[in-house]
């Protein structure tokens, strides 16, 4: 049976708490719960992802200066999640000299480089990937782990359940008194899909050391890539993105005709000057053609922010890719020199006004690692589905002003309105930082105001006599509120008001510690407001109109 | 309220006995039930996308007519009503200017966030932006950023017609098929220091060219204490105004106070929410 033979050697690299892939992220997503062993189950792949291939775009585009460092050494990465890329070990231990040597080189360039990674190499991806977040022991060198060829199976028996990323088997097999996988490994593979089900099934998979579903044995004939060229080339993203959609479904489509799936998917892209640049990203048969554009443009954005000189004035720079951008131009070119497939770092030169990265002549999509498609379940009750024409819509208006431009709201916690939504670009899938199924006590009861301001918009309110009010730390107003004004706005008598309520948030954190008093105003026109008194400012939070 | 006989001093507490009950809910769950009519999901060849009950009798054909630009004097919850119902049975939304936009009180009103497309900040392209978001979405809600010029606005009204979409535009837009403002508003539940902002409710007027260039006018929750939309009918409100008289007349406690229209009009009210 095709499906036993071990898998191949591969090597994780994992830096450690990767900024921008926050706990709510991808990897903290799917695998709630396994502390300490974040994201094993990005390996475990379809059934744990449920449908929802969620990537943080920015954190993509941060973390692409270390897999330039690990390309350096084999060509083919394959990101699994901001944070953690996986190479095959095979050849590039041949020509390193060695698994140790290979190692302790990438650990030495990615430190080189200025980044935190831990490396693991085994058998197959789930035991390597868990190798690298256990981190070094001791003996395979600084920041590396190593578990020698065909003891897989014994480095994964000594493992606790948890390490399979999936909370529902966490909680039960330590009940059914089943705690390391080599326990669980034990039980009879038909017994396991019995009790569990499918993804049991692939657990259990996992737990023995074997690839999480059977690869097709024989590469079908066909050649089932597509591509598309650009004459004359394309010098914005934009172009290349719109037709990586419509080549993604082609693809889809052909893959669908053979009753195929890929797990990974590779995105070539050669440039005008003869550079190439080849990524892969995993796909497990979830992705929508919107999601493999999407992914075609962090490859594209990632690569022009390395290309553009530190990074200034890229586009999504959240705080971490500032600070890696001038690494990740010069961290490869200082290990190895101007040869190599170093392409992005050999197009500063060239490119260096404007940005712009030369014309793009080829876009090709590579199906990796078919497997038979098993289909996927929807989800009875479904999330909106994007129709293709609203999809259509939503991306000429990116082309034209930005993809942050065209965002979807998502709901979050929190006890000011403008807290109280999170905006997510439109094909980006977000998590908000707090959950809003939370009671939240001290948010403003509804009904909800109809105008919240991004930005408090600053105010004075005055009592009768003139003076502004205040509120003392006891909450006792100095004065009735009686005339309210602001920039640009006449002055209004207020006929009724409610407040103060304070409100103290965060204080255990002085960068964002808050303490308001909130009040409720209507004025004479009927409108009402809702104001705060911070730091000794009135500001107009929202309105009620 | 000034069209009814001055301004009527409404306690809290007389208030919240007299206005719609607030259905308890759990948190985060939607309250559309009862708000939007049954009519099935938007099917695209559809003429007249659905609006609020409490709207329907403002607009010339009782909805949204595909093609059509309606105004709203502000932008606001009237102008984020007016999509509500269309969103609520299937249609995609995209509001375009309006980066002040509560989502969470246009979800309380009944409009989906799900099927919602925000760009805040169009820039100088926003004609443009306009026109590829009629063609992918039903209901595009646009505040200019300036006042259009009399060909460009010709032009956006034809691609509404094209695409069979309705623009809502929060201003002034002088082809407007109908036109929406608040002629009187005031709010329940606060008073000098004391209670909270609870309901508002509203006199709409509506006026529009051709068939429905006769002006019209309703009282409407806006919003209700529990953030949706809903008709506040007349006697609803001259039973308040005379209770609010005779409490404070005859000096009687507040319930004591609440008169037989009153109970009624609670009860009705309570039958249809």
């Amino acid at each position: 049976m095709t499906g036993a033979r071990a898998p191949g050697r591969v090597l994780v690299l994992y830096c450690p708490d990767w900024p921008g892939a926050e706990p709510g992220s991808v990897g903290a997503a799917e695998t709630a719960g396994a502390a300490g062993v974040v994201g094993a189950a990005g390996a475990a792949g379809a059934a744990g992802a449920a449908g929802t291939p969620a990537v943080l775009g920015p954190a993509v585009r941060a973390f692409e200066p270390v897999v330039a460092v690990v390309e350096e050494f084999c060509p083919k990465v394959e990101v699994l999640r901001p944070g953690a890329c996986a190479i095959s070990v095979r050849g590039p231990a041949r020509y390193f000299g060695g698994e140790s040597e290979l190692v302790r080189k990438i650990a030495a360039a990615v430190r080189a480089a200025g980044f935190v990674g831990q490396v693991g190499v085994a058998d197959g991806l789930f035991a390597a990937e868990l190798a690298a977040t256990l981190g070094p022991d001791g003996r395979s060198g600084p920041d590396a782990r190593i578990v020698p060829p065909g003891r897989t199976v014994a480095f994964l028996a000594a493992q606790p359940v948890s390490a399979l990323g999936r909370p529902e088997l966490s909680y039960l097999l330590p009940r059914l008194g089943i705690t390391t996988l080599g326990e669980f490994a034990a039980l009879p593979a038909a017994e396991a899909a019995n009790r569990f089900g499918a993804s049991g099934e692939l657990a259990h998979r996992l737990a023995r050391g074997l690839d999480p579903r059977p690869l097709v044995p024989r590469p079908p004939a066909a050649d089932l890539s597509v591509r598309c060229e650009f004459d004359p080339p394309a010098e914005q993203s934009e172009p290349v993105v719109f037709a990586a959609k419509s080549l993604a479904e082609d693809l889809h489509a052909r893959l669908a005709a053979s009753g195929l799936a890929c797990v990974r998917i590779e995105v070539q892209v050669h440039c005008e000057d003869g550079r190439e640049i080849s990524r892969f990203w995993r796909h497990d048969g979830l992705l929508s053609g919107l999601a493999v554009a999407e992914r075609v443009r962090w490859q594209l954005d990632g690569w022009r922010t390395q290309v553009a000189p530190g990074g200034a004035g890229a586009p999504g720079d959240e705080g971490p890719a500032a600070g890696v951008g001038p690494a990740g131009v010069e961290g490869p070119a200082g290990v190895e020199g101007p040869a190599g497939v170093e392409g992005p770092a050999g197009g500063v030169g060239p490119a260096g006004g404007g940005g712009s990265v030369g014309g793009i002549t080829l876009l090709r999509l590579v199906p990796d690692q078919l497997v038979r498609d098993t289909g996927r379940q929807l989800r009875l009750w479904g999330d909106a589905v994007v129709s293709d024409r609203v999809a259509r819509a939503a991306i000429r208006v990116q082309a034209m002003l930005g993809h942050g431009a065209v965002t979807r709201p998502v709901p979050a916690g929190g006890r000011r309105p403008s807290d109280q939504m999170l905006l997510v670009p439109f094909g980006d899938t977000g998590v908000p930082p707090r959950p809003a199924d939370r009671p939240w006590p001290g948010q403003i009861p509804a009904p909800a105001p109809a105008t919240v301001y991004p930005a408090p918009r600053p105010a004075w309110v005055t009592d009768s006599a003139g003076t502004a009010v205040s509120v003392t730390a006891r909450a006792q107003l100095s004065g009735p509120p009686a005339w309210l004004s602001a920039p640009g706005q006449p002055t209004r008598a207020i006929t009724s008001w409610a407040g103060p309520w304070p409100v103290s948030e965060n204080w255990w954190d002085p960068d964002r510690a808050r303490r308001q008093a909130r009040f409720q105003l209507v004025t004479d026109d009927g409108s009402a407001w809702l104001a705060v008194l911070q730091d000794g400012c009135w500001l107009i939070e929202a309105a009620y109109d | 309220m000034g069209a009814r006989g001055g301004p009527v001093e409404v306690s809290p507490a007389m208030t919240a006995s007299v206005l719609p009950p607030t259905p308890v809910m759990p948190h985060g769950q939607r309250h559309y039930e009862g708000l939007i009519d049954p009519q099935g999901p938007v099917v695209p060849g559809e003429e007249v996308l659905p609006v609020l009950p409490a709207l329907r009798g403002l607009l010339p054909a009782g909805g949204l007519q595909r093609g059509h630009v309606v105004a709203t004097a502000h932008g606001g919850l009237l102008f984020l009503a007016l999509a509500a119902a269309a969103s609520a049975s299937g249609a995609w939304c995209a509001a375009v200017g309006l980066p002040s936009l509560g989502v969470r009180a246009a979800a309380d009103a009944g409009l989906d966030p799900d099927r919602l497309l925000l760009v805040a900040e169009p820039g100088g392209s926003w004609p443009q932006v306009v026109a590829s978001l009629l063609d992918g979405c039903d209901v595009v809600l646009l505040c200019p950023p300036a006042r259009p010029a009399a060909q460009l606005r010709r032009k956006l009204e034809a691609a509404a017609r094209r695409f069979g979409s309705v623009l809502l535009v929060a201003g002034e837009w002088e082809g407007a098929q109908a036109r929406l403002l608040i002629a009187d508003q005031e709010w329940t539940g606060i008073g000098a220091g004391h209670g909270r902002l609870r309901a508002r409710r509203a006199r709409i007027v509506a006026e529009g060219r051709g068939a429905g260039a006769r002006a019209r006018s309703a009282w409407l929750w806006l919003p209700g204490p529990d953030g949706t939309v809903r008709a506040a009918p007349d006697h609803v409100m001259a039973a308040m105004s005379r209770d609010a008289g005779l409490g404070r007349d005859a000096g009687l406690g507040r319930d004591a106070g609440l008169g037989r229209d009153a109970v009624l009009a609670r009860d009705v009210l309570a039958g249809t929410g």
